[in-house]
C-alpha cells in the first residue's frame, strides 16, 4: 500500500527504472517501481542501470553531537550523512548530553522535529541513560524516561559502572521492561588505553586495552543480567571470546543481544603501523583473528546487527598524533558500499539486509516503511572523498581508499537524494 | 660518500644497514673530531635546528644542543613548559610557526607515539626523533651501537643483553631494531609486569625471563633506568625486590663474560638498576655512551641535512 501524504517541502515522488529490486527474499530485475511521497508531488524519473534497490537502512550508535557541541555538528548534518548513506532511521546515543530525565528527552526529540520539514523525516530512536549525568551517583528516572518514549538504557560510551550501581540500575530499569545497552569496557583495565593490546601496541609502545578489559566487563553485565533476567545488550563487541560469552548466555536462557561496529569488521590492528590518528576509534580495533572471529559470529548469527557509530570529531581534535587524538569515526556515508560486497559473499544478501536493516531496527524498537530505500550499484568502485561527508567534519579511515561498491541515491520518507 | 636513504630520522625499525653504518662511520669520525683542540666544524653553517621538546630533558637535549653548535648550526631551544603549548595551541600550529621563522631542522621529543613522523607529514622541516613515547629513541641506540662498536669491534654476531623495564622502553625498542640489522644477536630480559606481553612482531630477538641466563654469553648488557612510578601504578612491588631480582651487581656478573660491557643510557638510579661499584667499575663505558651521543646526533644531523660541507667533517 502506498503512503500517501500532503505533499510539502522537498518531497517528491520517483520513478526507479531498470534495477533489482528486493522481493523480500531476493532481488529481481523491473523496468520500473513507483515509490510515492505525496499527491501533488513532481515526479522524478531515475535509470538504475541495473543497481539494486533495497530496504533503507537503521543505524545504531548515532550521535550527532547536539546540541552540547552544535559547533562540530548538527542534526542536519546527520540528516543529510543519513540519506547520503540510505539510512531512514537510526539509535541515537548521546555521549556528552545525557538524556536522564523525560524534560531532557522531551526537549532532544522537539530540537531533532524543528530541523525537519514538519514531519517525521527520519525514525529516529532515543536511548535513556541509567544514570544521572553518566555518573555512579544516582538513577536516571527511568519510569518516566520509559513512558516518554525511550527504547532502551545505556550510558552512551562510557564503561561499565561498578557491580553495586550495575546491579541497582538494572534492578530498577526491569520494571520498564526496557533492554540495557552497554559497551563492555573495564575502566580499570583499560587503564589509559587507546589502542588494542597486541602485537602492534608492543611494537609500537603504544598502552593498549586488552581484550579481558571487554571479557570481564562482559561477563558481569550477563552475571547480573541472569540474576535479575534483564535483557541486556551489548554494543560493539570486538572479539571471539565476547562472543562465546554470549554464546553460553543464551543457552543459559539470557536475553542478549550484541552488535558489532563497521570498521571492527573492516580492519584489524595492522592499521596502527600507519600512527595515523583516523585509526583511533574505541572501543580499539583488535587483531586480524579477532576481525575473523566476528565474521564467525556474523556468519553463524551470534552477532545481531552491525553497528554504525557514527561519531564526528572536530578536524582539530584529529590532526595531532594518534594519542592525543580523539576517537570516533563517521561511518553513515561510507557504510553500505563498504561492507556490501563482503558482507553478500559471507553470509548472502537477505541475511546481509537483516545486519544492516531489520535487526538493528528491532532492537531500537523501530518499524520499517515499505517506501524508504536506498539504491547500490555494487560493482560501481567509488573513491572516498572528504566531501562526500555532511558537515565540517571527515574523520573516516575510509578518506583516500576505494570502496568497491557506490550509493546512487536514496528515497527516504518521501525525499528523493541522488548522489 | 653516499647519502642516507631515509630523510627524517623517525626510528631505526625499518632503517637499512646501509644508513645505520654510514651514520656509525660518521660518527666515528665527528668522534675524532671531539677529540681535538678545537671542536667545531663549520658543516651545518647557516642551517637553524629547533629543539623542540615537550618532555623534560637535561642530557638528550644538551647533547643535540652541542651536537649542533659544534656544526656551526644556529640552535633555538623550544620547551614545552613555557610556551605557547600551555596556551593551548596544537601541535601542527606550534610546528607552522616555528617553521615559519625559516628552520631547517626540528628535534623533537614528545610522550606520544609518531609525533616525529606526524610533525614531517606535517611540514617541510627535516624531522629527528629524540623520544617518542615508549616507540623509539633511535639517536640512543645509534650511540649504544657506536660504542659497542667501539669498545668491541663489530656488533656482527655479539650478544647484547638489555635489561630492565622493557615495555615502556623506547631506548629498548630503538636497540632491538638497530642492533638486530646490524648481525647482533639481542635478549631481553625484565619483570613479567615490564616485559612486552605479545612479541609476535620482535620475534628476532630472545626473550629470556632468567636473568643469570640472560647475562651468561653476553659481551654488552645494557641496563635500563627503572622509574619510580612504575611502584606507584602496581607494576612492582619495591626497588629493593627489583634490585635484588634485576639489578646489575658483582654477584651477577659473576655468571657473566670476563670482558663484558655495562652500559645505561642514563640517568642511573644506583642501587637500583646498577650498582654504584658497577657503574663506576672497569665494566662501565658509561661516559664513553655519552660522549659517543653527541658524536652519533653531529652524524645524523649532518647526513640529513645533505651532507654539505662534507669536506669539513
Amino acid at each position: 500500500m502506498k503512503m500517501r501524504k500532503p505533499c510539502k517541502g522537498r518531497l517528491s515522488n520517483v520513478v526507479l527504472k531498470n534495477a533489482k529490486f528486493w522481493n523480500g527474499k531476493s532481488f529481481e530485475l523491473r523496468n520500473e517501481v513507483r515509490l510515492d511521497a505525496c499527491d501533488g508531488a513532481e515526479t522524478i524519473e531515475f535509470d538504475c542501470n541495473g543497481a539494486l534497490v533495497m530496504p533503507a537502512l537503521f543505524g545504531l550508535g548515532l550521535d550527532f553531537m547536539e546540541p552540547l557541541r552544535d559547533d562540530v555538528y548538527t542534526f542536519v548534518d546527520g540528516f543529510d550523512a543519513m540519506r547520503k548513506g540510505g539510512f531512514y532511521g537510526g539509535l541515537y546515543e548521546s555521549a556528552a548530553n545525557p538524556i536522564d530525565d523525560a524534560d531532557k528527552f522531551t526537549a532532544m526529540v522537539n530540537r531533532f522535529k524543528s530541523e525537519e520539514h514538519g514531519e517525521n523525516a527520519f525514525d529516529i530512536k532515543f536511548l535513556g541513560a541509567y544514570s544521572k549525568g553518566f555518573g555512579t551517583d544516582s538513577l536516571a528516572e527511568m519510569v518516566e524516561l520509559a513512558e516518554a518514549g525511550v527504547a532502551g538504557f545505556g550510558d552512551g560510551s562510557a564503561v561499565i559502572p561498578h557491580s553495586r550501581f550495575l546491579r541497582l540500575a538494572m534492578e530498577y530499569g526491569k520494571m520498564t521492561g526496557k533492554r540495557f545497552f552497554f559497551q563492555p569496557m573495564d575502566k580499570t583495565l583499560r587503564h589509559s588505553g587507546c589502542v588494542h593490546e597486541g602485537a602492534y601496541s608492543d611494537m609500537l609502545g603504544m598502552k593498549g586495552i586488552p581484550r579481558i578489559a571487554e571479557t570481564i566487563a562482559a561477563y558481569t553485565v550477563l552475571e547480573t543480567a541472569r540474576f535479575l533476567q534483564v535483557p541486556v545488550h551489548f554494543k560493539q563487541v570486538t572479539c571471539g571470546e565476547t562472543l562465546e560469552l554470549v554464546r553460553n548466555a543464551r543457552k543459559n536462557g539470557i536475553d542478549v543481544t550484541c552488535d558489532v561496529g563497521l570498521y571492527h569488521l573492516l580492519l584489524d590492528d595492522s592499521c596502527l603501523e600507519t600512527l595515523d590518528s583516523a585509526y583511533h576509534i574505541l572501543p580499539p580495533i583488535r587483531s586480524a583473528a579477532d576481525r575473523d572471529a566476528l565474521w564467525q559470529g556474523i556468519a553463524d548469527g551470534t552477532i545481531n546487527a552491525i553497528s554504525m557509530d557514527h561519531t564526528p570529531v572536530l578536524r582539530q581534535d584529529t590532526v595531532v598524533n594518534f594519542e592525543d587524538s580523539v576517537p570516533g569515526a563517521l561511518s553513515l556515508e561510507v557504510a553500505l558500499p563498504a561492507i556490501w560486497n563482503k558482507l553478500v559473499a559471507k553470509v548472502g544478501e537477505a541475511r546481509a539486509i537483516e545486519l544492516l536493516s531489520t535487526a538493528p531496527a528491532r532492537l531500537a524498537c523501530s518499524e520499517p516503511a515499505a517506501n524508504n530505500v536506498v539504491v547500490l550499484a555494487p560493482d560501481r568502485p567509488h573513491m572516498v572523498v572528504e566531501s562526500d561527508f555532511a558537515g565540517h567534519v571527515c574523520n573516516s579511515p575510509l578518506v583516500g581508499k576505494e570502496l568497491p561498491s557506490s550509493i546512487l541515491g536514496s528515497f527516504i520518507n518521501g525525499v528523493w537524494t541522488e548522489l | 660518500m653516499s647519502a642516507l636513504e631515509i630523510k627524517h630520522l623517525f626510528g631505526l625499525r625499518g632503517v637499512s644497514k646501509h644508513d645505520i653504518r654510514l651514520i656509525l662511520d660518521h660518527a666515528k669520525q665527528f668522534r675524532e673530531i671531539l677529540e681535538r683542540p678545537v671542536k667545531k666544524v663549520p658543516s651545518l653553517r647557516g642551517m637553524t635546528v629547533v629543539n623542540l621538546f615537550f618532555e623534560n630533558s637535561t642530557r638528550t637535549r644538551t647533547s643535540f644542543e652541542l651536537a649542533e653548535k659544534r656544526l656551526s648550526a644556529d640552535t633555538v631551544n623550544f620547551a614545552s613548559s613555557n610556551s605557547s603549548v600551555k596556551k593551548g595551541e596544537t601541535l601542527v600550529d606550534t610546528l607552522r610557526n616555528i617553521e615559519a621563522m625559516k628552520i631547517d631542522i626540528v628535534v623533537v621529543r614528545h610522550k606520544g607515539t609518531g609525533v616525529p613522523k606526524f610533525l614531517a607529514d606535517n611540514s617541510n622541516a627535516i624531522i629527528v626523533n629524540a623520544g617518542d613515547g615508549a616507540h623509539e629513541h633511535p639517536t640512543q641506540a645509534l650511540l649504544d651501537m657506536l660504542t659497542i662498536e667501539e669498545k668491541l669491534g663489530t656488533l656482527e654476531g655479539k650478544n647484547v643483553t638489555i635489561i630492565g623495564d622493557i615495555r615502556h622502553s623506547r631506548v629498548a625498542r630503538s636497540n632491538l631494531w638497530g642492533m638486530s640489522t646490524m648481525g647482533a644477536h639481542v635478549t631481553l630480559c625484565g619483570p613479567s609486569t615490564l616485559v612486552p606481553r605479545n612479541t609476535d612482531l620482535m620475534n628476532h630477538v630472545t626473550w629470556e625471563p632468567d636473568v643469570k641466563k640472560a647475562v651468561a654469553n653476553a659481551d654488552a648488557i645494557i641496563a635500563l633506568r627503572l622509574q619510580k612510578e612504575r611502584m606507584d601504578d602496581a607494576l612492582l612491588p619495591s626497588m629493593r625486590e627489583y634490585r635484588n631480582t634485576f639489578g646489575i651487581t658483582d654477584e651477577l656478573l659473576e655468571c657473566a663474560k670476563d670482558k663484558v660491557i655495562i652500559m645505561h643510557p642514563g640517568p642511573i638510579n644506583r642501587g637500583v638498576e646498577l650498582d654504584s661499584d658497577i657503574a663506576d667499575g672497569e665494566h662501565s663505558v658509561i661516559l664513553d655512551q655519552v660522549t659517543n651521543g653527541v658524536a652519533v646526533r653531529m652524524a645524523v644531523l649532518f647526513l640529513l641535512a645533505g651532507g654539505r660541507n662534507n669536506e669539513n667533517a
